[in-house]
């Protein structure tokens, strides 16, 4: 589970103080795909680089799993990156000078375990759909092609919460279907999905939608049931 | 000199060669074995010295017994008379036994013998290159500082750029479970890599460079070029190429902690 309390992340811009994320609180069960909606710049993707531990909160608590990540140290809360959540990105986050299989496997080498086994690797490029793009270098991909890599990579530890930040921000809506079928495919396998857009449209795939605007979040009006 | 002999003394019929001696006999070489002319006595060869960088390269070394007949008979051997009568010596080389004090030794010779100069080995030298040489050693050492000095601060502006080019897949790397420690170690280990391969390229180029220019040195300076020992040279490039990382790792420092210390949202919002 996923908890955020009474969480605020400031900024200093050019002299004026600015809330990117203002008093955030919010409760993710397990399981759970939910979607965060707001145009951009409403602190959506600080909220989830919060929930992720990518950036410390100024005031408030994160938990994850219960267990409040910012009292942990440096090296629980790489560990805790590596193992419990799977970040996609919005723009293309594969390693240029590695090949799509070894971008795969790379979260595994900082996790504890055997799971970036080449098979294991293997096996999630077959299920996000590019199993033959194994020893190809992401320049030779195309976006979507990259997306999917990009999937799979986050889903080589077995995470239990996927943060997902615009990820389909620059697709055809053919790919964005397909992602989005991802997705849901990933979270009937019980991962919890957070996932932020500007799309309404994508947001009501998910279960849940919050709205971020100006840093507040609040509840959607129309929550999918 | 009897111990390369096979404990025996130099015979008069022989003789033993400095190391450039055959390029004034016109020959491109000499071997131990070969029967030389010398104002038309002839000698075997002997022994042929090893390069010492002054004029015994180019000497021979005979008995005083085959100086005298190599003169008396070159009245009506050799082309030109060799005006050296018996008994007559130009110099005498004195081995100081280890621990004695050459100045000693020379002033008692000065004392015991009338009519000679006695010149000891620190004196010959003290006037010729090799004091030239130990002049210039401050400067150069000075150089070399300030070059080492230059070449710190420019690594150093190197990683510094590398960092921020890599600040997005740095973010990354620490995104995916990356830490603090990885990614300062990981800055690290490219400087101990970029410098380990420069400071073996540098090596090399001067090596390269010291078979060029060996010549042009020995010509100016009037003696012989003389290599260090293989130990030496050995000890030599480990030192450098030990200096060179060392130079990657102190000039990398600031940058890998830099690194390590980004924020990882930040870090992967670069550009943004």
């Amino acid at each position: 589970m996923i908890e955020l309390r009474n969480v605020t992340k400031r900024y200093i811009s050019g002299g004026v103080t600015i809330n990117a994320v203002d008093e955030a609180s919010l409760k993710v069960t397990d399981g759970e795909f939910i979607a965060i909606v707001g145009h951009s710049g409403s602190g959506k993707t600080t909220l989830v680089s919060l929930m992720g531990g990518l950036t410390k909160p100024t005031t408030g608590n994160v938990f994850v799993g219960g267990t409040d990540i910012w009292t942990l140290e440096n090296r629980q809360l790489a560990l805790l990156r590596s193992e419990k959540i799977g970040f996609c990105f919005q723009f293309s986050s594969l390693i240029q000078t590695l090949t799509c299989l070894d971008n795969v496997r790379l979260p595994a080498s900082f996790a504890a375990g055997e799971k970036g086994g080449a098979g294991h690797a293997q096996e999630l490029l077959e299920m996000v759909g590019v199993p033959d793009k194994a020893k190809a270098y992401p320049s030779e991909l195309s976006g979507g092609q990259q997306r999917r890599v990009a999937i799979a990579r986050a889903l080589i530890n077995e995470p239990g919460i996927i943060l997902a930040d615009e990820p389909t921000g620059d697709l055809d809506e053919d790919t964005e279907t397909d992602i989005m079928d991802l997705f849901e495919q990933v979270n009937a396998r019980g991962v919890t999905i957070v996932m932020v857009t500007h799309s309404r449209h994508l947001a009501a795939r998910a279960v849940r939608t919050l709205v971020m605007e100006s840093g507040t979040l609040s509840e959607s009006s129309k929550t999918s049931s | 000199m009897e111990e390369h002999l096979g404990g025996r003394q130099l015979g008069d019929n022989e003789i033993i060669l400095g190391s450039n001696a055959h390029v004034f006999m016109g020959k491109s070489e000499s071997q131990v074995g070969d029967v030389e002319h010398f104002y038309g006595q002839e000698f075997t060869v002997v022994g042929i010295l090893d390069p010492t960088g002054i004029g015994i390269d180019d000497s021979g070394f005979v008995t005083i017994k085959s100086v005298y007949e190599m003169a008396r008979q070159s009245d009506f051997r050799a082309v030109k008379k060799l005006e050296i009568n018996e008994g007559d010596i130009s110099a005498l080389m004195v081995n100081v036994d280890s621990g004695a004090d050459r100045g000693d030794v020379a002033s008692q010779i000065e004392v015991d013998i009338r009519g000679v100069a006695v010149v000891t080995s620190h004196e010959l030298m003290s006037s010729s290159i090799a004091r030239q040489l130990e002049s210039l050693t401050p400067g150069l050492l000075l150089i070399g500082a300030g070059f080492w000095l230059i070449a710190v601060l420019m690594i150093g502006a190197l990683f510094s750029m590398v960092v921020n080019e890599r600040r997005r897949e740095l973010g990354l790397l620490q995104a995916m479970g990356a830490t603090r420690g990885f990614i300062f170690r990981l800055v690290m280990l490219e400087a101990v890599q970029l410098t380990a391969i420069g400071g073996a390229a540098g090596l090399a180029v001067g090596a390269v460079a010291m078979l060029i220019i060996k010549g042009p040195i020995a010509a100016s300076l009037g003696i012989e070029y003389l290599w260090p020992g293989t130990v030496f040279i050995a000890s030599f490039a480990l030192g450098y190429l030990v200096m060179a990382v060392a130079t990657g790792i102190l000039a990398a420092l600031y940058p890998a902690i830099v690194a390590s210390r980004l924020e990882p949202y930040q870090a992967i919002r670069t550009g943004e």
